[in-house]
């Protein structure tokens, strides 16, 4: 059986399935870190110091912190699994056996992105065992918890392609992480709630799309967000479909991969 | 019906023309030596056969399928050894084949058993489960011509095949090439040993700044000009 005229799962899933693969291969470098780092967020943060603070949306401090540990580690690696295996295959010249195969620049796209959802699932889902464990906590709406998620995902694995296309050394990838990302998640209500915020400082967070990603996933959790829901998913969602958009159009006229 | 048939095309780099106008025919079954002095415009051409390079005029047609209109028909009758080492590092050599076939749209249950017979058959089976980075210079050529075989494609491009190989490897090589070839696969080659060509290709097409300057039977060349190929070769690509 060989791929249809129109369409070929057969590459799109076995893309997929390498891209799973890469992530279990270098397990030390994309999994464990998340999850120790995650641990230390939440003793440190959450069972030590969290038990000062009173509640915050209804809820303690920790169980309030697990949602946003675990938005923080779905985009932190949904990005750097696209950018780092698109570059990488650019670098290594290994992307060629993509290109040359009856495979279109959406199934290659779409190939990539899953593979990081996928990863990120993975991760995100050993960070919530670890918040029932520690903090007792469960998402309350399952639909939300896996929708956001994986919309947050699709969005940053896009950005990903889109900055492994860009990227002309392996330096260049950390720039929208050192300078976007980080800051922008730290400061998006991971570890804090918006209304505990001064005015001023309140207004500048709707500039920051990452407190978009973080309201509507912690919603999930503690059914309660800053913004109306609504609000935060449309954000969401529009800024997926752009990134998803450009992340295609580069693909398909081969922005840096077909001469 | 012709395996490659390039008509006129033209790839520019913005001002520099790295292939001008080259129109050329290899039929079904022809094992054709495409051949030119480094930066001639020969590994330009193939990269735009098998959709590595956009043209920037003239098309190409694949047993019949445009490689731009009918691409992906195209691409699944490709099978491309290239000159430089581009295997996923993350994958062992085995799953480097199979994977391989997984792009070509065949599912592992499907390929399995092509992945160990030509593993088999390029001596390189032992090793199945290791990482390529392992594998000798010679093993890794190998492994880049079974990879380019696993879909079994009807054409198979090789971007100098025999570079840095032994003589013991290269004379096994040639003769794996004249086996495929034998049961009807076609073979576009490219080499820098033009005894190579001499000894395998029965058409060879000379190249030089991006322009044809030679294309007829092997033979006819050598006995019209009297001479080896290597002296016909210098004789039209000196400048």
């Amino acid at each position: 059986m060989i791929a249809a005229d129109s369409f070929n799962g057969v590459a799109m899933l076995t893309l997929i399935k390498r891209e799973m693969v890469r992530s279990l291969k270098i397990i030390n470098q994309v999994i464990w870190p998340p999850i120790i780092t995650t641990v230390l967020y939440v003793t440190i943060f959450g069972l030590a110091l969290g038990s000062r603070i009173k509640s915050m949306q209804g809820v303690s401090y920790a169980e309030f912190l697990i949602p946003g540990l675990i938005m923080l580690q779905v985009i932190d690696s949904s990005y750097a699994e696209c950018s780092s295996s698109v570059f990488q295959g650019r670098f290594m010249n290994s992307i060629q056996e993509l290109l040359i195969a009856p495979m279109s620049a959406a199934e290659m796209v779409f190939g990539y992105i899953f593979g990081s959802v996928a990863r990120a699932l993975l991760i995100a889902n050993l960070i919530m065992a670890l918040g029932y464990f520690f903090v007792h906590t469960l998402p309350k709406d399952w639909g939300l918890y896996f929708g956001a998620m994986i919309a947050v995902s699709m969005l940053f694995s896009a950005l990903g392609i889109i900055f492994g296309l860009l990227a002309e050394k392996f330096d260049h990838l950390a720039v929208l992480t050192t300078f976007a990302i980080t800051p922008l998640v730290f400061v998006g209500g991971v570890f804090t709630s918006a209304s505990q915020l001064p005015p001023q400082i309140r207004n500048w967070e709707l500039a920051n799309p990452m407190f978009y990603t973080v309201d509507a996933f912690r919603h999930s959790y503690t059914g309660q967000s800053y913004l109306p829901l609504w609000l935060s998913l449309s954000v969401i969602c529009g800024l997926m479909l752009i990134a998803l958009g450009t992340a295609l159009r580069m693909a398909y006229v081969g922005y840096k991969l077909r001469t | 019906m012709p395996a490659i048939e390039l008509s006129s095309i033209v790839k520019r780099y913005g001002k520099f023309t790295a292939v001008d106008d080259i129109s050329l025919r290899v039929q079904g079954g022809d094992f054709f030596g495409f051949l030119g002095p480094n930066g001639a415009g020969k590994t330009t051409t193939i990269n735009a056969i098998v959709g590595l390079a956009r043209l920037s005029a003239g098309s190409i047609q694949i047993f019949g399928h445009d490689t731009v209109r009918d691409w992906r028909a195209a691409r699944r009758l490709i099978g491309l050894a290239p000159q430089e080492y581009n295997f996923d590092r993350y994958l062992s050599i085995r799953d480097i084949l199979i994977y391989q076939a997984g792009y070509f749209g065949l599912k592992p249950k499907e390929v399995g058993e092509r992945a160990d017979m030509l593993l088999d058959r390029f001596g390189i089976a032992s090793k199945a489960k290791q990482d390529y980075m392992k594998l000798s210079g010679g093993m890794k050529r190998r492994l880049t011509l079974a990879r380019a075989l696993i879909h079994s494609p009807k054409l198979l491009i090789l971007d100098e095949p025999t570079a840095g190989v032994d003589v013991e490897l290269r004379l096994e090589l040639w003769d794996l090439l004249r086996e495929l070839n034998r049961g009807g696969m076609t073979i576009f080659l490219t080499t820098h040993y033009l005894e190579e060509a001499e000894v395998l290709c029965r058409n060879v097409g000379i190249i030089r700044a991006g322009k044809l300057v030679a294309l007829e039977p092997t033979q006819e060349l050598l006995e019209r000009e009297g001479k080896r190929l290597q002296d016909v070769f210098l004789e039209l690509t000196r400048s």
